[in-house]
């Protein structure tokens, strides 16, 4: 066991009132004055109904509040909220801030270790406890009302390469939990832990754990689930998106596609088991993981209702599938794209062995940090639109005998992206705006409401607002580069948008 | 995996390096070697490991000798010249924001044991020659010189605004290996820094101020005038036009095959005074 550091109690509770906190009921339909996952609600669409802020008021927004953590890291983490309060995270960190005043409650702090401190995606709430994933990827529970930890269990040993910056989707009693690794050759896993208890309900290996013969992985490990996936409660099967497989740009020790590396996976809630999967990226060799999110969507397809998978994925394509089987509807690509000579039959782009990282270097689009990455997407029921913060971008791969086989074993360097806001039309995946972000990578997610917004950020760390329909400008703030996915909620009748910028969290509503 | 920390140029604390790296024999293919030799506590580059890791790590490589974005530092001539942490320290608390490294607040004694352990592992680095992630000089000798230079005057465009016997009269002593082949492809992307792209604004009294582009958004732009004097307005008050090289280089990304880029690349490399 760790040693736990306690939480301080920086302010009194005051008024603010602890209901009975997140169950399963209200995670099927989150109230507007929460935000209690990491995408909002089980679907991933990040769109909200809330209607307050319009196109024509949102130039007015202002300031309501800015809560600053004080420490260097950038905030990538989606905001938390629930019973007024904003669980708000960096690595070994975790903040409970009063969503009415940007007021810190009390602050937690997990013990300093040594893995990777290179992001963190947020928290997760269920009943009164908050769930805090560590780099070292340890899984702590701590009460919702002090910060104080109940339980604190291992998720996967950062000794052997292991991390985690995991927002955990809970459903029912399972917290659903992943973990990064790809410096090692290390299988992918994904956990089921109880809420309660802390212990392990079931894991799902991406590719085959260590001494399990398994063919079929083509002696690929990796496929990490570093992303938090959305959820079918009718099915009860959990979609996720996988990682790259290791060795990252050496192909040749890995023969095959390398399922289920850089692919969409559906997974029995209730242990764990595969249903269906679906490679994004057959055999990658360019570091496209396919964690981008997998947003659920229910509408019409070809003139027949259908329950869809949607998903922009980091090599460059986007994808629509039937989400009861995994069969794919479209493939259109959304971004700068050079490594495919093809679709497969099952919808799959075909990778283009030329490609391949090589010793004198292949130019490559799009680069490795992907046509898009883990920032969220938004998906508009009214106007159909996906959107998607979307990069053009190339880079050049490197790989010789000598980069060996473990780990990274190659090289590559991007050379130069241009970054977007792209609306994509579902049904045919044509390109219906696209608002140029500048020069370089936007690392801010989009936000939709109902009232035909999207929010999301540019280049030059400007908060923007536009009009979903057309993409035309409608509000921006300076206030340094976003690094997370915005989010909104409403309360005592406000509706607060809240942004990450460098290492403050925004809060604008109207005066 | 993903790029949390970075932009879309790699990290540029080796380009320094691979530039005087690339003076040398290709044969060579050694890493710039320590000008100042220094020697710290196994303790203290034990430390300096840990905290490593866990700031510097998921870029740099938990060995320091490159990882998901940053380069290779046993290869970085600034680290080979670095004394102590005199150059380092600068690095790591300013950062290269534009190039994607963030700054680092970070305590002395961590900075120090940082130091220390990039230090180790640049003498064991020089005790093995190469790099694990390396591209040498001799990786690149694909192309083909004349085809390479008919693409520059021909299909490539790259003589309506370059000139070998004129600005890039001397790129292949400037740069080889890899910093050439970068530069060739969009010079933004690796130091040292072009220069600025030009810019013409109007202002809606009627004044014309041409300068360099500072900086550039939806919403504003500033640009330094012929005074050296820094000027900045709303996108939407001013008429303006910038004259930036990159767009033809960005576009030609996207057309370039593999074969052409080794092409230009050899005979770029040719161009020497």
């Amino acid at each position: 066991m760790r040693l736990i550091i306690g939480a301080t109690i920086l302010a009194a509770l005051g008024t603010i009132a602890i209901a009975q906190g997140v169950d399963p009921a209200m995670l099927l339909r989150p109230p507007v004055d929460s935000w209690p996952t990491y995408h909002g609600d089980y679907s991933g669409k990040r769109h909200s109904r809330l209607t307050q802020i319009t196109p024509s008021n949102v130039n007015r927004l202002a300031e309501a509040w800015i809560f600053q953590t004080g420490q260097n890291p950038q905030i990538k983490a989606t905001p938390i909220l629930t019973d007024g309060i904003l669980y708000i995270t960096t690595p070994d960190n975790l903040w409970a801030v009063d969503a009415r005043t940007g007021r810190q409650l009390w602050h937690y702090t997990s013990p300093m270790n040594d893995a990777f401190h290179i992001g963190h995606r947020g928290a997760a709430v269920y009943k009164d406890f908050v769930y805090l994933t560590t780099p070292d990827a340890h899984l702590i529970a701590l009460d919702a009302k002090e910060g104080t930890v109940r339980w604190n269990v291992v998720v996967a040993d950062s000794k052997k390469g292991y991390w985690s910056t995991n927002a955990p989707l809970v459903i029912r009693n399972h917290v659903i939990v992943g973990v990064s690794g790809d410096f090692d050759n290390l299988p992918g896993q994904l956990k089921s832990i109880d809420a309660e208890t802390g212990k392990t309900q079931w894991t799902f290996y991406s590719t085959p754990p260590v001494g399990v013969p398994e063919p079929q992985s083509g002696g690929a490990t990796g496929g990490q689930m570093w992303m938090t996936g959305t959820y079918d409660p009718e099915l009860n099967l959990i979609y996720v998106g996988t990682g790259n497989p290791t060795p990252v740009l050496n192909g040749s020790v890995r023969t095959g596609d390398n399922p289920w590396t850089c692919s969409i996976v559906a997974l029995q809630a209730d242990t764990g088991k595969l249903v269906w999967g679906f490679q994004a990226s057959p055999h990658d060799t360019h570091d496209w993981d396919a964690a981008e999110v997998p947003v659920l969507v229910d509408g019409m397809f070809n003139g027949a209702q259908r329950k869809m998978l949607m998903q922009a994925s980091r090599n460059g394509y986007f994808f629509v599938l039937d989400r009861t089987n995994g069969k794919n509807l479209l493939t259109a690509p959304f971004a700068a794209v050079n490594w495919a000579k093809g679709i497969d039959k099952e919808g799959r782009p075909i990778p283009d062995p030329d490609k391949e990282p090589a010793r004198d270097g292949r130019l490559v689009a799009p680069g490795e940090s992907g046509a898009t990455n883990y920032r969220s997407p938004s998906f508009d029921a009214a106007t159909g639109f996906f959107i998607v913060s979307a990069q053009d971008s190339y880079g050049i791969y490197f790989f010789k005998p000598e980069h060996g086989a473990y780990g990274w074993a190659g090289a590559d360097y991007g050379i130069a992206g241009r970054s977007f806001l792209r609306a994509l039309d579902y049904q045919t995946g044509k390109i219906k705006w696209s608002h140029e972000l500048g020069e370089g990578q936007s690392t801010a997610g989009v936000l939709t409401t109902d009232s035909g917004i999207a929010f999301t950020g540019d280049v030059s760390g400007n908060a923007i607002a536009v009009q979903t329909s057309d993409g035309a400008t409608l509000w921006h703030a300076a206030i340094g580069r976003m690094g997370n996915s915005p989010i909104t909620y409403q309360l005592d009748g406000r509706q607060f948008v809240l942004f990450g910028g460098g290492s403050s969290l925004y809060a604008f509503a109207l005066p | 995996m993903y790029r949390s920390l970075c932009v879309f140029v790699p990290l540029c604390l080796c380009v320094y390096g691979l530039v005087v790296a690339a003076q040398q024999s290709p044969a060579a293919q050694r890493p710039p070697q320590t000008v100042t030799p220094q020697s710290y506590r196994p303790e203290l580059v034990l430390t300096g490991q840990t905290r490593f890791a866990s700031e510097c790590g998921f870029c740099h490589g938990r060995d320091a000798a490159g990882g998901e974005t940053g380069p290779d530092l046993t290869r970085s001539t600034l680290v080979a010249e670095d004394s102590r942490g005199d150059k380092i320290r600068q690095v790591v608390r300013t950062g290269r924001v534009d190039k994607g490294m963030p700054s680092f607040d970070m305590e002395d004694a961590d900075l120090e044991a940082i130091v220390a352990f990039i230090h180790d592992q640049k003498t064991k680095a020089e005790s093995l020659g190469g790099g694990r992630r390396s591209v040498d000089v001799s990786d690149l000798e694909s192309g083909n010189v004349d085809a390479g230079r008919r693409y520059f005057n021909g299909a490539g465009g790259c003589s309506n605004c370059h000139s070998a016997s004129g600005d890039l009269a001397d790129i292949g002593s400037r740069f080889r290996g890899l910093p050439l082949l970068e530069r060739m492809l969009y010079p933004r992307s690796i130091r040292p820094e072009t220069a600025p792209p030009k810019v013409t604004v109007t202002t809606s009294s009627g004044e014309t101020i041409t300068g360099s582009l500072v900086s550039r958004d939806e919403f504003t732009i500033t640009v330094e005038d012929s005074a050296r004097s820094m000027r900045t307005w709303a996108a939407l008050d001013v008429k303006f036009t910038i004259h930036d090289g990159m767009n033809a280089h960005f576009e030609q990304l996207g057309k370039y095959t593999d074969e052409d880029m080794h092409n230009v690349y050899a005979y770029l490399q040719t161009l020497r005074q």
